[in-house]
């Protein structure tokens, strides 16, 4: 009967809990705080919310993304809200030897092939996208087991284009 | 504007918002629009919006757009009489307004001979010169150090110092001091040795602080040019304009006209017949110059549009069917009324150094009420794809005077939403209630010299720390996604995988009562 979720704020994961009351009425709790809304889904995909118990003053809210990353636009802000990175399908944080599109794009040149020895910060692959070259590393030193990439590709954000396997050291 | 247009249908070469804007023109004026398209915009904002729809193939901007051959057969297919460019693509190509009147048909814009007299920067600046209109004073090439050294004590310091062959700013220095001079210029040579492997220098007087002005002008076949005045552009980041807006808070009505004349006249001089706009760099003693002449419609031409009151889309199509621009403005009082202010969206994260974005728009809502245009070229569910410019749409608002302007920008930003990838609203918003913006204290450095105002305060790119109501809102929404049934994109995707846990938690919970 609740919808629980967890974000990083500041570097601290904070549990968010929705629960419904009556009518239009949520309890939602935020770490150690509770609050009340007054909360109505809109036709354009927007969420009236009005905090009960104070005057704070009402607003629409927008959200998009998925459960690890949420994009919320409210009070005029846009806020990009991470769960905590456990959670994650990958990426962020220390490099796994996999090199991903970080955008949508092109293939303009692979310069690996599988077997070869690549430092870390060496370029692998470079990717076209809204007239900018991005040239892509896999952050760590190794041998490359795989290229599932050709040049003149298109590739979609997050799409695995290379895989490093890391060096012992 | 009564009359019947000699066109009875336009092909736009172009894409995204400025191919809607035409298209909205054209219908105006009772003639029919062709819209063009690659295959990744099959479903882009302009082609849902066009009469007839012609698919040129490919996806990147030389495989469509930017081939000659193709835009010329698709409007021989469509049986079009006429040609509007919009801006970039082949908007500036002489060849292709050859190749257009070849094949018959009349392009929107200036004649290809008034094109290449002002294409070049180096023709364009011998025509402005010609034209009495006031160039940066400097030598045009490398004179040798002891005549650049000459020559720059000549126009008085402080200078700069340019590689002929430059770019990026590499080679360029700005010297305060004659003793200096020397010394500088032998470390540009070698900068310029380094990277563009040729050491020519030149030497210009230095304009910093800059105002970047420009005058908007519309010609016709007859020999009339009329200024419709100043924008100003000065907030830009690497080159880009990122907010224009007219008037220029900083230009009396006297300099508006010194500056209109020096347009109309490099207009007259080189026979043009269409809108173009002459650019000038603005120092702090009023003293301006020639940068350069864009032969097109230029995409912060809504502002001029909003405080003077004419239709550049329809002045551009009636001018180019022969019209008279004595008889089409024939009672139109064109003095600058109001203000008002263009932002330009961008699927970009200023954040992290400009990086530009594609893909899903999960939700767009864009910003409505009085004085509020909104000239986009997407929409909720379009994919944006990574080929092209990455200008999503344009804000722009009117208001009766500076101050409000702003004020209804920012309030316009903070209500739009453009949600599933990047965009610059935020940073947007940061400048508009920059107290220097405010004030109009702004120059074409102002960004370099403000780099927090591309990042932000906080490290992670948020304007603020996410507060508990922030994060309430958050799952709130997400518990209320599914309530709009499919209504929006953000509750239908497929794609957004959260969505549907929301679900499995949330089994047999009902959240609204649906009545139907």
């Amino acid at each position: 009967m609740k919808l629980s979720r967890e974000f990083v704020r500041d570097g601290e994961t904070v549990a968010v809990q929705v629960e419904s009351l009556d009518g239009d009425r949520f309890r939602v709790r935020v770490g150690d705080n509770s609050y009340e809304y007054d909360a109505r889904a809109l036709a354009d995909g927007g969420v009236r919310i009005q905090h009960l118990g104070d005057d704070r003053k009402g607003s629409v809210a927008y959200g998009a993304g998925s459960q690890q990353s949420y994009m919320l636009r409210v009070d005029g802000e846009t806020h990009m809200l991470e769960a905590p990175a456990s959670r994650r399908s990958g990426g962020g944080g220390v490099s796994d030897g996999t090199v991903r599109a970080p955008m949508t794009g092109t293939v303009l040149e692979v310069m690996c092939q599988p077997g070869d020895v690549v430092e870390a910060d060496q370029t692998l692959v470079v990717v076209s996208a809204m007239k900018m070259e991005h040239k892509l590393s896999a952050g760590v030193a190794g041998t490359v087991q795989s290229v599932s990439v050709a040049k003149d590709a298109t590739v979609d954000q997050g799409a695995d284009l290379v895989v490093v396997v890391p060096a012992e050291s | 504007m009564a009359e019947q247009s000699p066109f009875q249908r336009v092909l736009v070469a172009n894409r995204g918002e400025i191919a809607v804007r035409v298209i909205r023109g054209l219908r105006e004026l009772g003639i029919e629009s062709v819209a063009v398209h690659s295959d990744a915009d099959a479903k882009c904002a302009h082609v849902l919006a066009a009469d007839h729809v012609v698919a040129l193939g490919g996806n990147t901007a030389a495989e469509s757009y930017l081939d000659i051959d193709k835009v010329l057969a698709a409007a021989k297919s469509a049986g079009a009489q006429a040609i509007h460019p919009g801006y970039g693509f082949l908007s500036e190509n002489s060849a292709f307004v050859r190749a257009v009147q070849d094949a018959g048909l009349v392009f929107i814009g200036p004649n290809a001979d008034a094109m290449d007299r002002l294409g070049g920067k180096k023709a364009a600046r011998e025509e402005a010169v010609a034209a009495g209109v006031p160039v940066i004073p400097g030598t045009e090439q490398d004179v040798g150090d002891a005549k650049l050294i000459e020559v720059a004590k000549e126009i008085g310091m402080p200078v700069m110092l340019k590689a002929s062959a430059g770019g990026g700013g590499r080679g360029m220095r700005r010297v305060e001091r004659e003793e200096d001079l020397a010394e500088a210029l032998a470390a540009g040579r070698r900068e310029a040795r380094d990277s563009f492997g040729d050491d020519r220098m030149i030497v210009e007087r230095a304009v910093f602080p800059a105002r970047h002005i420009e005058i908007q002008f519309i010609a016709d076949s007859h020999g009339h040019v009329v200024s419709l005045h100043e924008r100003e552009c000065s907030v830009q980041r690497r080159h880009q304009k990122v907010l224009e807006e007219a008037p220029s808070a900083v230009v009396s009505e006297e300099l508006r006209q010194q500056m209109g004349a020096a347009a109309i006249a490099l207009a007259k001089r080189v026979g043009y017949d269409n809108a173009g706009t002459c650019e000038f760099l603005l120092d702090a003693n009023d003293e301006f110059y020639f940068l350069e002449v864009n032969t097109r419609l230029q995409v912060e031409h809504p502002v001029t549009e909003l405080v003077t009151g004419v239709d550049l889309v329809h002045l551009q199509l009636q001018v180019a069917a022969g019209g008279d621009l004595e008889e089409l403005l024939d009672g139109h009082d064109l003095t600058p009324r109001g203000h008002s202010i263009e932002a330009r969206i961008c699927a970009e994260s200023p954040e992290q150094g400009y990086i530009p974005a594609a893909g899903l728009l999960e939700l767009v809502r864009e910003a409505q009420g009085p004085g509020i245009r909104v000239d986009s070229g997407v929409y909720t569910g379009w994919e944006v794809p990574p080929f092209y410019d990455s200008m999503l749409a344009k804000l722009i608002v009117w208001a009766p005077d500076r101050a409000m302007a702003c004020e209804r920008l920012s309030q316009a930003l903070a209500d739009t939403a453009y949600l599933g990838i990047p965009t610059n609203v935020d940073f947007l918003r940061r400048i508009v209630d920059d107290q220097a913006f405010r004030t109009a204290e702004i120059s074409t450095d102002m960004l370099s010299q403000r780099p927090e105002l591309a990042v932000g305060d906080r490290a992670d790119g948020n304007s603020s720390a996410p507060d508990d109501h922030v994060l309430a809102a958050a799952v709130l929404c997400q518990a209320l996604a599914k309530q709009t049934g499919g209504n929006s994109a953000t509750a239908s995707s497929g794609s957004v995988q959260g969505s549907t846990a929301v679900w499995q938690d949330l089994n047999g919970f009902r959240l609204f009562e649906v009545t139907r």
